[in-house]
């Protein structure tokens, strides 16, 4: 799918915050959702790694006639100290949107959630990794102002290789030390 | 199209069990031993599970993601191997002593070529070549004699004997044996698991003890069992069976081929034998009918892995020739390294070789690995001081006292001689792993070489510092002389020493800082609005690097008007060293010329471009352009010379606003000129002068590449002029910007734009 050439009318979602005690009601949806573009699927370990730690940094978006799940954004937030000096790292660890209802700004809102999450939470910088032939993610995030450091090759299981893309959201203190393309 | 990057790391594809890897379980001690009091928790343990709701994750602060992801749920058909609905036991689902067709075997031969190759290319045995019946029933239980390697173990059997099926056995053995190869060659050199290659053979040995060249006297066997069948199978298939055993003979000659590294046109026979019959074996593929039932994913059950089931990987079979005969040519083609000429050749060699595209497959280039540095020497007969003097000498110390070997005999402390041997082996220790590691990083896969590159970086960026501090150290010691240096760009003259060696380190530095620009250009790290920036950064590292060549430049042309004033006709090699070193500053200043212009006039043309409007920013609301430039010079921000650029710098330099539209194409246009001007020259040098001896081909390819994307630059540069010039309205210019990918560039480090006419 294009994000910019099948752009319809944005439909009107609800975003929610996940909870714990949303589990049973969204789970098995979140799984499903993320599951459809996986050559494996997680396993629920991978889901409850994310969600019972870091649930307020993963956003739901539903759709108001029945609170069904059309959109979800899991990520976490940590100290990342590979490198000096340490950075509070911000990592979007999973997206996704059923298909009848990407190319009208669903993605795009449930990041900037993300985002505003991580940074109302300190996050020094946000990161992921994305397909290389993902041409609508790598679309979606670069309008955001994340900009690729360093590309990865052959990544994923299918062979492709993915691009690491970085939003700094703040400098890093230059009395630590250069903060250099890390392993 | 996907969804939008379901992002956690394939962590999974790590978790395969490691051959020959030791049981690791420890049995449970004791419980009635005297010093265990062994207490029922049961029940405190159900109470405690109460208290927590569904779904809870309890965990140590040890939990990581990569635990996480390698836990599996079992008797989910998707993650656990074993969880099997009642079927059939593996075995029975293909029998190994049918009969088979010529042209099965064709078939089935041909399949696993495909398999091989996608193996060759990162995927693992156990979604290609392990995938076979033929090869599980060759493999397990791993045959002690060439007698017992056969599909049906167990004495006397007759299908063992028809001809087709030995054809089959003999193929196999040989694929098997020369992967074998294939997987030490990789492991004992520099690549990455999982991502460049997967060396797990699930405790399968590739028939490690059975003898080379037993397998080759079955090739051989079968040849002639298959010869013996004419008449009663067609010819064209008895030949096309034929290259495929000859193929494999020939295969078995061509992995040991680094026994011959002090012959290289012994080494490159068998890759030349192969070739030669590459093309023939194409041909004969159309004969072939494949058994897609000999293979099946369902034999992953009985490797050792707690791998999730994965499907076969499907190569289609002019896409794995392809692979196929590449490995061939490369190989072939990488086995002149052997033949030295001097340490700037070998570079040449080693980077135009990795550059090539598609890039050199992991085997080769691991073979070249093991070329350059097998048994820590270089090529098989060079030490590394060898390699580092002539590097010195060709660089910046040409004919220099400091390499004068007799030094090294010199023992009265006092002696400048004396200390001259000290130092210069002070600093061989010390620029040895990061010269040798710019040869090592090369031979990695492209994205790895540019992430090398940044950290080692710092590794020269270091040796700089003992370099200068060496250089202080010497030119005391040989009492040298300062001398009057005017810079070519500046005003007046400084006095200044030769520095030799922290002048060789500072060059080195300089190149990678261009060379991790220039792969940014390559791997598509940049946005199309990054573009102005970028060749703005690069033109300015490249100008750094023709000053530095300059004052290079300068201390040879004393040391030749020194030589000439005071010849030492005991030494014959002085004339030619400073010849070479000549010729070297010469290469390295056209070089650096056209890097600068070329990157000046394509900054300038996107910088139009950019104003505008023909290449847009994206909105991007989060992060600001100043914390992006941290992002983009992160690299770069531990080297203290040159020096980093502030971002106001770095801005003016990209947008240069005082500068109008007419002026920045004047400025494009001239710089693209000698730019083009330069590459005529590079694209007329000789091997020697070029310093492509043993690469020339390759080297003077990437200079016509180079004179190509400054013709289109020419090109672009006038296209848009001509549109500015037209148009009344600079908002509607007629014209749209096409960013090419590298791939369709005419260099993957000039991105030129393609201006294309709206109609």
């Amino acid at each position: 799918m294009a994000v910019s050439s099948t752009k319809q009318v944005p439909v009107a979602l609800e975003y929610v915050q996940y909870e714990h005690r949303l589990e049973s009601q969204y789970l098995p949806a979140i799984r499903a959702l993320i599951s459809k573009d996986l050559s494996e699927p997680y396993s629920i370990y991978v889901y409850r790694y994310f969600l019972c730690q870091w649930s307020h940094l993963c956003f739901m978006a539903l759709d108001p006639k029945d609170s069904s799940l059309i959109g979800v954004i899991v990520c976490k937030l940590e100290v990342h100290s590979s490198h000096s000096p340490p950075t509070r790292r911000g990592y979007i660890a999973m997206l996704a949107v059923a298909s009848p209802f990407r190319g009208r700004g669903v993605a795009t809102a449930l990041v900037k959630k993300a985002i505003e999450a991580m940074a109302s939470r300190n996050a020094d910088e946000v990161v992921l990794e994305t397909e290389e032939t993902n041409t609508p993610a790598m679309k979606l995030y670069e309008g955001l102002g994340f900009i690729r450091s360093k590309k990865l090759h052959r990544y994923y299981l299918n062979g492709n290789s993915a691009y690491r893309l970085v939003l700094l959201l703040k400098a890093v203190d230059p009395d630590h030390g250069p903060n250099y393309d890390e392993q | 199209m996907a969804d939008f990057g379901v992002g956690v790391p394939d962590e999974i594809a790590r978790l395969s069990l490691g051959q020959g890897s030791s049981p690791t379980d420890t049995l449970a001690p004791n419980i009635r031993s005297e010093g265990i009091v062994a207490v029922d928790v049961t029940a405190k343990f159900s109470d405690a599970v109460k208290t927590l709701e569904p779904g809870a994750i309890v965990k140590d602060g040890f939990f990581t993601l990569f635990d996480s992801v390698a836990a599996l749920e079992i008797m989910d058909p998707k993650m656990d191997s074993g969880c099997a609905a009642a079927e059939a036991e593996v075995e029975q689902l293909y029998d190994v002593s049918r009969p088979l067709l010529p042209e099965e075997v064709l078939g089935i031969i041909d399949q696993l070529l495909c398999h091989e190759m996608s193996w060759h290319l990162g995927y693992p045995l156990s979604q290609t070549l392990f995938t076979s019946f033929y090869v599980e029933a060759l493999s397990m239980p791993d045959p002690r004699s060439i007698q017992e390697a056969t599909f049906i173990r167990g004495g006397g059997h007759d299908p063992n004997e028809q001809p087709m099926l030995q054809v089959l056995r003999a193929y196999c053995l040989g694929m098997l044996k020369s992967c074998g190869y294939v997987n030490e060659r990789i492991k004992s050199e520099h690549y990455y698991e999982e991502e460049d290659f997967v060396t797990n053979t699930y405790n399968r040995t590739l028939l490690a003890s059975l003898p080379t060249s037993a397998i080759q006297d079955v090739l051989l066997e079968a040849m002639a069992a298959l010869e013996s069948q004419r008449g009663s199978i067609p010819d064209d298939l008895v030949e096309a069976l034929l290259l495929r055993l000859k193929l494999r003979h020939i295969f078995l000659d061509a992995v040991e081929c680094p026994k011959h590294m002090k012959e290289p046109e012994l080494a490159k026979n068998p890759w030349r034998e192969g070739l030669a019959i590459l093309s023939a074996l194409k041909t004969t593929h159309s004969l072939s009918s494949p058994v897609d039932e000999a293979f099946s994913a369902k034999l992953q059950r009985k490797l050792a892995s707690t791998m999730p089931p994965r499907p076969i990987v499907q190569l289609d079979f002019d896409v794995a020739f392809g692979h196929l005969k590449g490995l061939f040519e490369d190989a072939l083609e990488l086995i002149d390294v052997l033949h030295y000429t001097d340490s700037q050749c070998l570079l040449t060699f080693v980077t135009t070789f990795q550059a090539k595209k598609p890039q050199p497959i992991v085997y080769v280039r691991t073979l070249l690995q093991t070329f350059l540095f097998d048994a820590m020497e270089v090529l098989g007969s060079m030490s590394i001081r060898q390699l580092l003097d002539d590097d010195f000498a060709i660089l910046t110390m040409p004919a220099h006292q400091y390499l004068d070997r007799l030094n090294d005999e010199v023992e009265a402390v006092q002696d400048p001689r004396y200390a001259m041997a000290q130092q210069m082996e002070l600093f061989r220790t010390r620029a040895a792993q990061p010269f040798l590691d710019i040869l090592r990083t090369a031979c990695q896969n492209r994205c790895r070489v540019r992430r090398t590159l940044c950290h080692l970086l710092r590794d020269w960026e270091a040796l700089q510092l003992d370099a200068e501090e060496i250089d202080q150290i010497l030119q005391v010691k040989a009492k040298e002389q300062p001398t009057m240096y005017r810079p070519s760009m500046g005003s007046g003259g400084v006095e200044s020493y030769s520095l030799p060696l922290s002048s060789w380190t500072y060059l080195y530095k300089l190149r990678q800082m261009e060379q991790i620009i220039q792969l940014g250009f390559e791997l598509e790290i940049y946005q199309a609005d990054e573009l102005a920036g970028m060749y703005w950064y690069l033109n300015y590292i490249a100008k750094s690097r023709l000053h530095h060549t300059e004052r290079i430049k300068m201390f040879v042309i004393k040391r030749v008007e020194e030589a000439q004033a005071h010849p030492i006709p005991s030494d014959p090699t002085v004339g030619t060293q400073l010849q070479r070193s000549l010729m070297y500053t010469r290469l390295s200043l056209l070089d650096a010329a056209v890097t600068w212009e070329l990157s000046d006039s394509l900054s300038c043309l996107y910088t139009v471009l950019n104003r505008l409007k023909l290449v847009k920013a994206p909105p991007r609301p989060y992060g600001t352009d100043e914390l992006r430039y941290e992002i983009r010079m992160r690299p770069f921000a531990p080297v203290g010379l040159p020096v980093l650029p502030t971002f106001e710098e770095f801005t003016a330099g990209t947008l240069q606003p005082d500068t109008e539209v007419e002026e920045l194409f004047e400025y494009a246009e001239r710089a693209v000129e000698g730019a083009k001007r330069g590459f005529e020259a590079l694209s007329k040098m000789t091997a020697e002068e070029s310093f492509s001896v043993g690469s020339h081909q390759r080297w003077a390819e990437a200079a016509k590449n180079g004179l190509k994307s400054c013709i289109a630059t020419k090109i672009a540069i006038a296209a848009v002029q001509k549109a500015v010039a037209k148009a009344a309205d600079s908002e509607n210019l007629k014209i749209k910007v096409e960013v090419p990918t590298p791939q369709k560039a005419y260099h993957a480090f000039w991105i030129v734009p393609k201006i294309v006419p709206l109609a």
